[in-house]
């Protein structure tokens, strides 16, 4: 929240810091779109805050977001150098200290029909990150068999918690755990959501022996580690190209285990896509964990082995 | 002999004084090379670095000479202890301040504040367009600044030692 709170404009701050700990607490994003009212989202609800701090569902009691407070809170987001985030304006979101997310809307600048960045910014989206540590606590003794980390499949519908599980499997095998001592990990991370890197910093905990490659394109990526920093264990969210599917095929023949993610709501519905459903029946995956919201975010569903039947638990070595 | 030892001082102070003036001509072409320096150091900086603003001008000014150099780690300072600056008010204070203990002349301080106005706020391109702007401007100024500096620096001095030996010339 701290590092929220430092790149806010003064007058955003001092209204933010006197809302309620009970909705600081739980605060997931806070929207501001210039000339409009300050919105807040926290918990299951989304309300607008006054100029005192309270919180309301009348917009025009709203504090009111003007343009000098786009210029001040682009400023501070930007280091005052928004050069340096040409990449991030073309992507529509900036990450900045704390692994936190920006995303922005405004007029759009194309040259030669692609988009080349925002100029006009006037829309904020500031989404608070949280670390969830332990997620991955459940589903690790199954990650492994005989001492081995398995080539992994984790399989969820949008918004279950599967970058969550993904980072945390990283940290525990990174940091090493009661199934296997720490491993070296390499984590290509193209949206910048696994590691919520800042100039290559990881700003999220994904272990020691963690190597990331942000913002670069997966496939790409994967064999970019392999060659350079030799991983155990390469992390990599959402495949879903076909050249993810080659770059997955070579990374596991590498001598490399791979854990990976795919959006779906469970295995029959990956496999009829064609890279992914090409990988399955070549048996590339030997574990697949299948989550759901069913019993909250990141309710694990189901875990399958490379046969698809149920995997049993392995000791502790 | 009193009378010696007064017309020797004045001698020497008026020396020195013609001494003095002569060096702001000779450092003004000095100051001014640097400054060029800096701001092409910044060019890079921002072009194929991509580096923040502040951290840009902290790297210019431990680089370049001191005199020039200040500047910008003074601009950095200000840029990170107060927040609610922008980069231009930032650099327009430090100018501000730091100008006086240069030898350098309002013509400059002039470029300077104008691409301060545009600091940090655009992306590369139009950066680079602004800061080579200002790059050719200080070019200009530079050779204005040798062309006086041949002029008036043996000037300056020849006058100040002659003058000093007129006053004595008419003491005794």
């Amino acid at each position: 929240m701290q590092e929220i709170m430092a790149i806010l404009p003064a007058s955003v701050r001092n209204i933010m810091t006197v809302l309620p700990s009970t909705v600081l607490e739980v605060l997931e994003e806070i929207r501001l779109r210039q000339n409009q009212p300050l919105e807040i989202r926290y918990g299951q609800q989304t309300s607008y805050v006054t100029p005192a701090g309270q919180i309301t569902s009348i917009a025009r009691q709203g504090w009111v977001f003007t343009q000098e407070h786009v210029v001040k809170l682009l400023n501070q987001v930007s280091q005052h150098s928004l050069y340096a985030l040409e990449e991030e304006l073309k992507r529509g979101y900036i990450t900045v200290v704390g692994g936190h997310r920006i995303g922005i809307a405004g007029k759009v600048v194309l040259e030669r029909g692609e988009v080349k960045g925002i100029r006009d910014v006037t829309s904020f989206n500031i989404r608070i990150a949280r670390e969830k540590k332990g997620v991955a606590q459940k589903v690790m003794p199954y990650l492994f068999e005989k001492g081995t980390l398995r080539n992994t499949l984790v399989i969820s519908p949008p918004m279950c918690g599967k970058t969550t599980l993904l980072r945390d499997i990283a940290r525990q095998i990174s940091y090493g755990n009661e199934w296997s001592s720490s491993r070296k990990v390499g984590i290509v991370d193209e949206r910048s959501e696994l590691a919520g890197c800042l100039q290559g910093v990881p700003q999220r905990d994904v272990g020691p022996r963690t190597d990331v490659l942000d913002a670069c394109p997966k496939a790409i990526g994967m064999m970019m580690l392999i060659r350079s920093m030799s991983p155990d264990v390469l992390i990599v969210d959402e495949i879903g190209r076909p050249e993810d599917g080659d770059a997955v095929w070579e990374a596991i023949h590498a001598g490399v285990a791979v854990v990976c993610s795919a959006h779906g709501s469970d295995v029959e519905e990956v496999a009829r896509r064609p890279m992914l459903g090409k990988l399955i029946r070549h048996g590339a995956f030997s574990r697949y964990i299948v989550l759901s919201r069913s019993r909250g975010v990141g309710t694990i569903q189901a875990i399958y082995d490379s046969s698809l039947n149920p995997v049993k638990k392995e000791q502790p070595a | 002999m009193i009378k010696l030892i007064g017309a020797l001082m004045v001698l020497v102070s008026a020396s020195m004084v013609g001494w003095q003036i002569s060096r702001t001509y000779a450092k003004r072409p000095v100051q001014l090379r640097a400054l060029l320096v800096a701001l092409q150091m910044l060019e890079t900086e921002i072009v194929y670095g991509l580096t923040p603003l502040q951290r840009a001008f902290v790297k210019v000014g431990q680089r370049v000479n001191k005199e020039v150099g200040n500047l910008f780690l003074l601009a950095a300072e200000l840029l990170e202890q107060e927040r609610a600056l922008s980069a231009e008010e930032s650099l327009q204070k430090a100018m501000k301040r730091h100008w006086p203990q240069t030898a350098l002349r309002k013509q400059e301080q002039e470029v300077l504040a104008s691409l301060s106005q545009v600091l940090g706020s655009s992306d590369r391109e139009d950066q680079q367009k602004h800061l080579r702007l200002a790059v050719t401007h200080l070019r200009g100024l530079e050779e204005e600044a040798r062309a006086e500096q041949d002029k008036y620096e043996k000037m300056y001095k020849s006058l100040g030692f002659l003058g000093g030996l007129l006053v004595v010339i008419l003491m005794f």
